[in-house]
């Protein structure tokens, strides 16, 4: 452990200032051409984000104490994210119908890669689930972290509709517009992103409920209306509005765009709550070691509040 | 004569001003107002989507002029005079010729070197021609602008690979829409814009492209027109126009409709009925076919004729030589025909002097001869010959001396002097005799 966490924070370090520099190179892209050089060198810029990014997950599970962890700490988890964003930029990079999402998805990626550096230098904290079944918890935290991800990714293409759909009704600075995907790819993007990331965090959330479940802790009384509850079901609701507004076309395009960037931001806030709420004290009732805020009925409570027992590490 | 151009185009006024003239109606009528109220010059009426504008050739001291042309221009199509003095241009002579000619090469385009407008210049034209109103001097001018346009378009390439309104707005289609097999595009109105646009949107492959006009006929010729074939659309009754709209995803409209035929309190139950499916709408029609608060409908994208050629000015800037090229043929036309002009002018008046000058000695010779009788004597007759003569030079110097002594005052009196110094080769000024030897020698006191 004591390895593997400078190692990481070196990587993440370096793939921060990486992906800053290809970020600028997308933004400056979406109103300028890109020279064939400056393309040459933001493609291999790309993989060598992706390569390092490999090289410390790698390094995280193969170092990291008591073998293969796939998820050990909230770092792995952004860790995981980063990843998964990276390789999907990668792969739209090289493809017409999504081209310039690059530059919407760089600063989400620069923006956890920033993150991941305090959670791993400054707030380290591993997952303590010494209680749960190995499978479970991987299948858990993987759906509610990739889940998050594409949730992300739905969020991106919202936020790139609404950029091209304001310049396409303003009528302002239309000559670069062929180096952006259309409208229709967009909102094909957040439906499909929504409806992955609505599965995968349902599916972390129904793991955590089987895993509450057979655990012996119980919820404390109220444990329904507390601050994460109520915001991890919100955004559970966006997404299921999402993944639906093909049927339900009053949400159609800009409003769909909204509701992805609004589910994202309630899922951060999600995050926040969380992570930043000291946890209350146990119930009378509860085993030693459980505490108030674990109780986690929706996605995001049962990510890291009711399953988890974060310990400082260091 | 006088060549004069007043107009209204895309640079100095607005669509909504450049409707009014638009929605006037055709030119002859306006010509034939024209023709009475300024007999004796030639008119041609230029209308086009992006330019309304009027050629002019008019006596040297006649009428009409720059503002007898506003004020026709106010009165005849109900703008406010300040209205047009403030948005059209006014030019004479060699510039005005100028303006045509760049106008026929397209350089005046807001696409730059388009080929569009050079059929639209000389149906106006033709047009002139056919209602008489286009008289010697504009049959020269405009003969000679779309020989230049030509020229000028062939070897300077400026029309070549152009990025025009069509292929524009295919492009902003392929901004909305990502995949066209499964779209409907809708054709509004059978004019040429409409199907060199439509012909660009075909290229995208939708999966049906229906016509509708108000003459039937007219939606089935432009089918043939650009080789629809039945499996992928075809014209459809006007009356069908509703259901059409709920149908289609991309719309061009060119119709020649006076009002708005889409506006807004059309749309709203058509867009429920659409389920709020994105729709691109392209209005080519001037005036236009769509309302513009359609544009701030949900969902909506509505773009006229000025905002597709906005985007296609934009990306012409690399095109700079080739405009150079055709400044340079239009200069040199502009010489060239503008010394025909003036030679025209010219030879009209020496044939007028002449027949005039014959006139007076057929005159002449018929007094003379009945003054000599059946047998001249020879001394009648030398002294008939001397008056036949001094009559002959009286008559012709009569006029241009006479007024010559009316001098009112308009061109300096010099002017006409030198200038009849100048025709009959009269030398150098003679000093009046002011008796230089005895000015020149010195007094005994000296």
């Amino acid at each position: 452990m004591t390895l593997a966490n400078p190692i990481t924070t070196l990587i993440l370090s370096i793939l921060t200032v990486l992906s800053v520099f290809v970020t600028i190179g997308a933004l400056r892209r979406l109103r300028h051409p890109e020279r064939a050089f400056v393309a040459s060198v933001r493609q291999r810029l790309i993989v060598a984000a992706i390569a390092l990014t490999t090289l410390g997950l790698f390094i995280r599970f193969w170092l990291v104490e008591g073998g293969w962890q796939p998820v050990t700490s909230h770092r792995d988890g952004l860790l995981l994210m980063s990843f998964m964003l990276a390789g999907t930029i990668f792969f739209m990079q090289n493809r017409t119908r999504l081209v310039g999402l690059s530059a919407f998805a760089l600063p989400v990626l620069t923006f956890l890669l920033g993150w991941a550096i305090c959670s791993s230098a400054w707030t380290y904290r591993p997952f303590d689930l010494p209680t749960l079944h190995p499978v479970w918890r991987g299948v858990h935290l993987t759906g509610v972290y990739l889940g998050t991800a594409f949730c992300g990714l739905a969020a991106m293409a919202g936020g790139m509709y609404l950029y091209v759909q304001t310049r396409l009704k303003r009528k302002q600075n239309l000559g670069g517009l062929g180096r952006l995907a259309s409208l229709e790819a967009l909102e094909n993007t957040i439906i499909r992103a929504a409806t992955l990331g609505f599965v995968l965090l349902t599916l972390g959330l129904v793991t955590g409920v089987v895993v509450i479940s057979e655990s012996e802790r119980q919820l404390p009384p109220g444990w329904w209306f507390t601050p994460k509850i109520v915001l991890a079901t919100l955004a559970w609701l966006v997404y299921a509005v999402l993944m639906n507004v093909r049927y339900a076309s009053g949400f159609r395009g800009r409003r769909a765009a909204w509701l992805s960037i609004i589910g994202l931001a309630l899922l951060l806030a999600t995050y926040a709550v969380v992570t930043r709420l000291p946890p209350a004290p146990p119930p009378p009732h509860a085993p030693p070691g459980a505490s108030a805020s674990d109780d986690g009925a929706t996605l995001k409570a049962v990510t890291t509040a009711s399953i988890d027992h974060r310990v400082e590490d260091g | 004569m006088r060549v004069l151009f007043i107009g209204i185009n895309h640079r100095t006024a607005a669509v909504r001003l450049r409707e009014c003239f638009a929605a006037a109606g055709d030119a002859p009528p306006h010509l034939n107002a024209f023709r009475e109220r300024f007999p004796g010059s030639e008119c041609v009426i230029v209308s086009t989507c992006n330019r309304f504008e009027l050629y002019v050739a008019r006596p040297l001291h006649g009428q009409p002029n720059a503002d007898d042309l506003r004020t026709f221009l106010s009165e005849r199509f109900g703008v406010p005079m300040d209205q047009v003095a403030s948005a059209s241009i006014h030019r004479e002579q060699d510039q005005a010729v100028a303006h045509l000619f760049r106008v026929c090469c397209g350089l005046d385009s807001m696409v730059l070197g388009e080929p569009q407008v050079l059929g639209q210049v000389k149906r106006a034209y033709q047009t002139a021609a056919d209602c008489g109103s286009a008289g010697p001097v504009l049959h020269r001018v405009f003969q000679h602008a779309m020989a230049t346009a030509k020229q000028a378009r062939t070897e300077t390439g400026i029309d070549a690979g152009r990025v025009s309104v069509g292929s524009v707005a295919a492009d902003l289609a392929r901004q909305v829409f990502a995949d066209f097999a499964d779209k409907t595009v809708l054709g509004i109105g059978a004019g040429e814009i409409a199907k060199l646009t439509l012909r660009h949107i075909m290229e995208l492959a939708p999966h049906r492209l229906w016509l509708t006009n108000r003459t039937h006929q007219n939606a089935s010729a432009l089918a043939e027109a650009i080789h629809l074939s039945a499996d992928v659309g075809g014209a459809r009754p006007w009356e069908q126009l509703d259901e059409l709209l709920v149908e289609a995803d991309i719309v061009v409209t060119c119709t020649a409709s006076p009002e708005p035929i889409l506006t807004p309190a059309r749309f709203k139950p058509i867009l429920k009925r659409r389920r709020y499916r994105p729709l691109f709408v392209i209005d080519l029609a001037m005036p236009r076919d769509a309302s513009p608060q359609l544009g701030s409908m949900t969902n909506l994208y509505l773009y006229n004729i000025d905002d597709l050629q906005a985007v296609v000015a934009n990306s012409l800037g690399q095109r700079g030589d080739q405009a150079q090229d055709c400044e340079r043929h239009v200069a040199a036309a502009v010489t060239a025909c503008m010394s025909q002009i003036t030679h025209a002018d010219l030879g009209q008046l020496i044939r007028q002097l002449r027949a005039k000058l014959h006139d007076i000695g057929q005159d002449e010779r018929e007094r003379t001869l009945k003054k000599l009788g059946q047998s001249p004597d020879p001394e009648a007759l030398d002294s008939a010959l001397d008056e036949h003569t001094h009559r002959l030079i009286n008559k012709i110097l009569h006029m241009p001396l006479s007024q010559l002594n009316q001098h009112d005052g308009g061109t300096p009196l010099g002017f006409y002097a030198a200038a009849l110094r100048r025709l009959f080769d009269l030398g150098e000024e003679i000093k009046p005799d002011t008796e230089p030897a005895e000015a020149s020698e010195p007094g005994p006191d000296a």
